[in-house]
């Protein structure tokens, strides 16, 4: 970076906390704390935050809907001077609608990261700055590429091995995550397209198994029993395809030989593995991007301009070659990603926020 | 022959209250019997019930877990069907070899147990599994013993508030009147027969089987006492009958039959005492004999009947002629006649005497269309000091002697001086 910029940066940096604050962001993590996945996406927004110069607090819903609704209603209960300027929220399970009432009521900014409320809710709910004039905006991955994306890859290496049955078509099940959190559906649809778009596909089942692994692996062997036929395996996220996997090579399989199996994310273990054979992630890069559309709205740039709700490519699906260089870039932080490269108000030439994850494993 | 011995008393109350407990206990029988039926029927239609909502609601929430492979459902699902009480145990066999359970496993009863197919929940062919449900006996059980517990506890309570209202209404109402009843009557006895009946009884508008009783009683103690007093009356007046003619029959021992005059025998007695009674009072008292003349002349000439009706005629002169519960006229035997006068002094004698002999003079008896005329001659004697019935009496005739012999129809009397000394 060019000591002008960090110049101008820092000179701009001072003008914005002339008032003496940094901005201050909560983020409603609806994952656990020590899950890969939601715990990455804290650390890359941490990352960006502490490049952004912008404080950022994580609250961790531990998969429980009703500790994220009670943390929007502390922050509502807090007093003016200590509410954070934005609250980042994920519409997971459907706790999206209640902690924006709660949240704008009180005169809390808001912007949803990962999931925003479904199209369903519009009616009632409005979109951006209508019904709830805090809620300034949202940025999803698109989430139909994850499922897409991995959904291609295994039809072809299935495709490639000869897993055709007898009735000359290559059977699929697909663990999935559940029904209501919107990425998870658009996972779904992803996925279905991309078996529609094979034709010689028969999807035999989806089953929901809540993101979990124990009741993926619990739910494969069923399905394993109840569909023999089936050799390629869809799941929602990568812990249900390491489930799912446990569950074939229990009935003596040897994933990614006779049966293929896919996810979503980019935790270790999934990278490591080399038995998925297909894996798409990257989206939880998604929090950190949205640090850079507040820090420029924060700054006068909104993006209203590109659109209040923004729906990016950001998964980008992981071969080995692209997973070593993913973990030994990434492995252990994200400081080595210049998110300050991405601002409007520090890029003043940039036009168009790209957020694809891809570019990060140039 | 020894009177039977007295069987053991036992009030009405409890007689009642024996039989009142009797029917109940029947009834209680009965009806716990009819329970028992119903209830039997009641759970197999509630089992049959259960078994098609099993079948309506379950069953296809069950379907859709089985194929959505939820065993978090599936097992909620399998509780919620063993949570109904008419469920003992039940188990769902998945088609490829999973096995749910959920109830008390030990009353599994395969045997018994109902068979409900799950069918795939897209309408797909086949089952996806089957349910086993077997029914809960401990229920029926249950019931049966809450139903039957209800009627006995029901029929006990009804019984006993009867039993205690029959017992109470009995004793206040028969026994406690009964039992006076039965006290006064045991106390009755003919000096207390009149003792009117008294039962304690509070007032009450209307009359009862004890007043009738009671009512009755007091007719009866009045028949018998009017009976009685009956009784007490015709005594007397057959009392006053025989003394009547008791005192008839001392007159006749002491009354001479034809004259109406004291007898011979009376005579006897009877001066003894008045001689004795003028001693002690120191009276003076004077006697008669007085003999019809010629009597045996008017026998020989007009008959023993003539005869009978002069002296009956002389007889009423001479009671005519003394002063009546004082003086008296004694038949002495034959025409002979004793008048004893006490309290009179021989001078009053001599004038009573003539008076006597003028009105037998006087005096005209009529026998058989004829007239007889008769006079009599008299003795007179006052008793001495020394005196006893016999010898004033012989002085007397002593007199009627002399009088006899100086010419008959005349007063003769004994010399006072002796009297007086």
């Amino acid at each position: 970076m060019k000591p002008f910029s960090r110049l101008l940066v820092l000179a701009i940096c001072l003008l914005a906390s002339s008032g003496g604050w940094a901005q201050a962001i909560v983020f409603i993590d609806p994952g656990k704390s020590d899950e890969v996945y939601w715990a990455t996406a804290a650390n890359a927004m941490k990352a960006a935050a502490d490049e952004l110069g912008m404080r950022l607090e994580v609250r961790y819903a531990e998969r429980d809907h009703l500790r994220a609704i009670q943390y929007a209603r502390d922050i509502a209960a807090l007093p003016a001077a200590k509410r954070p300027d934005f609250v980042i929220l994920s519409n997971d399970n459907g706790t999206g609608p209640e902690m924006l009432r709660v949240l704008d009521s009180a005169g809390v900014k808001t912007f949803f990261a990962f999931s925003s409320l479904p199209p369903e809710s519009r009616t009632e709910m409005g979109g951006p700055r209508q019904k709830f004039k805090g809620w300034l905006g949202s940025l999803e991955p698109h989430a139909e590429d994850a499922g897409y994306l991995t959904a291609k890859s295994i039809i072809e290496q299935g495709r490639k091995a000869g897993a055709r049955r007898a009735d000359g078509k290559l059977h699929m099940v697909a663990i999935a995550g559940d029904r209501a959190t919107p990425s998870s559906v658009r996972r779904n649809a992803g996925m279905e397209h991309a078996v529609i778009e094979a034709g010689d596909v028969v999807l035999d089942q989806v089953v929901y198994a809540g993101w979990t692994r124990d009741k993926a692996a619990e739910q494969a062997e069923w399905l394993f029993a109840r569909h023999p036929d089936a050799r390629l395996v869809w799941a929602g996220n990568d812990l249900m395809a390491l489930g799912a996997m446990q569950a074939w090579e229990k009935r003596g399989g040897v994933p990614g030989r006779d049966a293929w199996f896919s996810g979503v994310n980019t935790s270790r273990e999934a990278m490591d593995s080399g038995r998925l054979a297909a894996l798409a992630g990257g989206h939880f890069i998604t929090g950190a991007w949205a640090m850079v559309m507040l820090y420029d709205y924060a700054h006068g740039r909104d993006f209203a301009d590109e659109g209040l709700e923004l729906d990016r490519p950001m998964f980008t699906l992981f071969d080995p070659a692209r997973a070593r260089t993913y973990m030994s870039r990434f492995g252990k932080k994200f400081d080595r990603i210049d998110f300050r490269r991405y601002s409007k108000v520090l890029n003043p030439r940039l036009k168009r926020y790209d957020f694809d994850f891809g570019q990060l494993l140039q | 022959m020894t009177p039977a011995p007295l069987a053991q008393f036992r009030t009405l109350a409890s007689s009642l209250v024996r039989r009142t407990l009797a029917v109940a206990i029947l009834c209680a029988l009965v009806a716990a019997t009819i329970q028992a039926i119903v209830v039997v029927g009641d759970e197999r239609a509630a089992f049959d019930r259960v078994l098609r909502n099993i079948a309506d609601t379950h069953v296809p929430l069950l379907s859709v877990a089985v194929w959505d492979i939820e065993p978090e459902a599936i097992r909620r699902q399998l509780q919620r069907i063993a949570a109904e009480p008419e469920v003992a145990h039940v188990r769902l066999s998945e088609r490829t070899g999973h096995v749910f359970e959920a109830g008390d496993a030990r009353l599994r009863d395969a045997k018994d147990a109902k068979i409900l197919q799950v069918p795939y929940p897209a309408g797909q062919p086949g089952t996806i599994g089957t349910l086993e449900v077997t029914a809960n006996r401990d229920i029926l059980f249950r019931h049966l013993a809450e139903k039957v517990l209800v009627v006995v506890l029901g029929y006990g309570l009804l019984s006993l508030v009867l039993c205690t209202l029959i017992a109470m209404v009995l004793r206040t109402e028969l026994e406690m009147p009964l039992r006076h009843l039965a006290r006064f009557t045991s106390e009755l006895s003919p000096e207390n027969l009149t003792r009117p009946l008294e039962l304690s009884r509070p007032p009450r508008a209307w009359r009862d089987e004890i007043d009738l009783v009671a009512a009755g009683f007091r007719t009866l103690q009045d028949g018998i006492h009017t009976h009685v007093a009956n009784l007490d009356g015709l005594v007397a007046s057959r009392t006053a009958q025989l003394e009547s003619a008791l005192e008839e029959i001392r007159e006749l021992t002491i009354t001479d039959s034809l004259t109406g005059c004291f007898n011979r025998r009376h005579l006897d007695l009877k001066l003894a005492e008045e001689v004795l009674r003028g001693h002690r009072a120191g009276h003076p008292l004077c006697l008669f004999v007085c003999d019809l003349d010629h009597f045996k002349r008017i026998n020989d000439t007009l008959g023993h009947l003539a005869g009978d009706e002069v002296l009956r005629g002389a007889a009423a002169v001479l009671r005519r002629e003394v002063r009546e519960r004082i003086d008296w006229v004694a038949r002495f035997g034959g025409e002979e006649f004793v008048i004893v006068l006490p309290n009179t002094t021989l001078v009053d004698a001599m004038l009573i005497a003539e008076r006597m002999r003028r009105a037998i003079e006087e005096s005209v008896f009529e026998h058989g269309g004829r007239q007889i005329r008769v006079t009599a001659s008299f003795g007179v004697a006052q008793c001495r000091v020394d005196d006893d019935g016999a010898s004033l009496v012989a002085r007397a005739d002593a007199m009627l002697y002399r009088a006899k012999a100086a010419g008959r129809n005349r007063v003769v009397e004994a010399p006072a001086e002796s009297f007086a000394a």
